[in-house]
């Protein structure tokens, strides 16, 4: 089934190459709407009144109520919780790349000792999730004066994902020849500006990736973003939505209508990224 | 792991005052420069990490094997004893076989699924690139809303998989499909697998999509059936796509808490825990700091076994590459 299409249709139709193409449709279809379905929940969820949710029985809404998506604003502070999201997925972003960029090309352009060990310690930090290290990371941050605050959250989240911002650059600078920097640096440009003028315009595409990537991760933490933040008004959309999700009782409506607010965004900078990320993946992992 | 690597930022100050004077026709401070000047580049990355990574990983050992007081204050080495607490509790035997079962069937089966969904991708077909975009979506989407859709989903009262069952008429009256913790379990087991099998999709695509179309052509022109060429060359050329993400999709699905968290807050009594949910319990439920940091201790034990297995495999490999 992998060869290339093309190649088939030079020869003859035969029956079992229909079944199989009407096999192929039939399954893909299938997996899109599994994978759809649970957004179309959501939706649908999203539009409908309170009673009609807990009596059950009807999937579309009888009639859509769009006002949902309005009162969220009024009955949460939604729109704090929004710019508290973009401020820590962009504070994250900004410093994971100030810290990253140099990083990756060190290991990607220079030798020297401890190189490996470097690589080696980068690896191994993406195993310690920062949940399991919770406890720890409360212990510094209260010690840092950094507990409930948003840029508490941004440095977490930026170090976390150091590993993976390392990984791509470095896959992507190493897939770029020296040769131009090196032509750059006869003509009199020092390492900072042969790198930034020459290199980083190159490598832009992976840059860009591995900035959305970063933003994506930071925008979708849960976990630390529970324990550090304890005020209301600086909670991120992953953790602030839940205050639709009671105790006693859940507003699904209200919860699903947030939750659509805060998957938009993601989705679509993830499907503008998705082809180049992956290959980053893969070459990352590949030249090892 | 990490020994060699806090002496770096040691030497970056030094770093800094040779820079200051990088023109001087002294060869011996060029040189000098030359040697320190990799660590200034890597000394932003490796002090981010060791306030934010390494400092926490030593807390946890330090609170694991002291006496911590509910406010979380130490009071000293106390020989092992939240240890031996934590491994004599009956419900951590639990809770480690639900992590374990957890970890091996999440990854197991969404590996051999985001296999053959990548193989049915990797096909051209009308629609390609909308099916592509769309099996994105559990990727890119936070695992709490996931979570959340799930339960919701299933709910035995108002959930919409019994409302579209009995439209369809394949049921008649509303199933409990939580009846037990086991079956709850099952689920959020379901629900893991829905989110990582694009991940696994997506890494076994980008290695499928590096095969040169030409070895296909001549096995084909030698006679190869299908299964022939999917064991002997799409198989072996994939390897090291799925290798990542078998490792990473361990490490991610053993620390998984969210999905988890959202659905039963490992209730009830344990016996939907993972060790994710059990030390956060204990840490911030019931102020057993140090029971939690041991149990944080014994995880990356377990984890480390399959950390060093990745390593010596990715760093040896880069070997070969040189």
């Amino acid at each position: 089934m992998s060869q290339p299409a093309n190649a088939v249709r030079k020869k003859p139709v035969s029956m079992k190459k229909v079944i199989l193409r009407l096999l192929l449709y039939f399954v893909v279809l299938d997996v899109c709407v599994i994978t759809l379905y649970p957004y179309f929940a959501m939706l649908c969820t999203a539009l409908k009144n309170r009673v009609e949710i807990f009596s059950g029985g009807t999937v579309l809404p009888v009639t859509a109520l769009w006002s949902n998506f309005i009162d969220i604003w009024s009955k949460a502070p939604m729109a704090k919780y929004m710019l508290n999201s973009i401020l820590i997925a962009s504070g994250s972003t900004i410093i994971a790349m100030l810290c990253g960029i140099p990083a990756a090309y060190a290991l990607a352009r220079m030798k020297f000792r401890g190189q490996t060990a470097f690589l080696g310690f980068v690896i191994v930090s993406q195993m310690f999730a920062p949940v399991v290290l919770l406890i720890g990371i409360y212990q510094v941050m209260m010690q840092l004066g950094l507990t409930d605050s948003l840029l508490g959250l941004v440095f977490i989240n930026a170090a976390f994902n150091q590993a993976f911002t390392i990984w791509l650059l470095r896959g992507t600078f190493m897939g770029i020849s020296a040769e131009m920097e090196q032509a750059a640096t006869i003509d009199g440009c020092n390492r900072v500006q042969s790198m930034m003028r020459v290199l980083l315009p190159v490598a832009a595409p992976g840059i860009v990736t591995t900035l959305i990537f970063i933003f994506i991760n930071a925008w979708n933490e849960y976990t630390v973003a529970l324990v550090l933040i304890s005020t209301d008004t600086l909670k991120p959309l992953t953790v602030g939505i839940n205050i639709f999700n009671g105790y006693n009782i859940i507003e699904w409506q209200y919860l699903f209508a947030a939750s659509i607010f805060a998957i938009i965004p993601v989705v679509i900078l993830f499907m503008c990224i998705e082809k180049n990320l992956v290959s980053g993946l893969a070459s990352g992992g590949v030249k090892g | 792991m990490s020994t060699k690597t806090p002496a770096a930022p040691a030497k970056a100050p030094t770093a800094k005052h040779s820079q200051k004077e990088p023109r001087l026709p002294n060869p011996s401070s060029k040189k000098l420069f030359r040697t320190v000047e990799p660590y200034i580049w890597i000394a932003p990355s490796i002090i981010l990490m060791a306030i934010f990574i390494v400092t926490p990983i030593f807390k946890v050992f330090q609170l694991s094997m002291s006496k911590v007081t509910r406010a979380g204050q130490l009071k000293g080495f106390n020989n092992f004893e939240n240890f031996t607490k934590v491994l004599k509790s009956p419900a951590f035997s639990l809770v480690l076989k639900n992590t374990i079962v957890w970890t091996i069937a999440v990854v197991i089966i969404s590996t051999v699924l985001g296999f053959i969904l990548a193989l049915i991708l990797n096909n051209k077909f009308h629609g390609r690139k909308i099916a592509r975009a769309i099996v994105v979506f559990p990727w890119a989407t936070t695992l709490v809303i996931q979570a959340s859709v799930w339960n919701f989903i299933i709910n035995k009262d108002y959930g919409t998989l019994n409302t579209l069952l009995m439209k369809f008429g394949l049921i008649s009256a509303p199933v409990n499909w939580t009846p037990n913790p086991t079956a709850y379990f099952a689920w959020e087991i379901a629900c893991g697998i829905f989110v990582t099998i694009p991940f696994v999709t997506f890494c076994v695509l980008s290695g499928l999509q590096s095969i040169d179309s030409s070895y296909y052509e001549a096995a084909t022109v030698d006679g190869a059936g299908y299964f022939q060429k999917l064991f002997n060359i799409t198989l072996p050329l994939v390897k090291s796509s799925l290798t990542v993400s078998t490792v990473l999709n361990i490490i991610y699905v053993f620390n998984s808490f969210p999905i988890i968290w959202t659905m039963t807050k490992g209730d009830p009594a344990n016996r939907t825990d993972t060790l994710v949910t059990y030390l956060y319990k204990l840490a911030f439920y019931n102020g057993k700091q140090g029971e939690a940091s041991a149990v944080s201790v014994i995880g990356f034990i377990i984890l480390l076994m399959c950390a060093s297995v990745y390593m010596v495999y990715t760093l040896r490999k880069g070997d070969d590459d040189l």
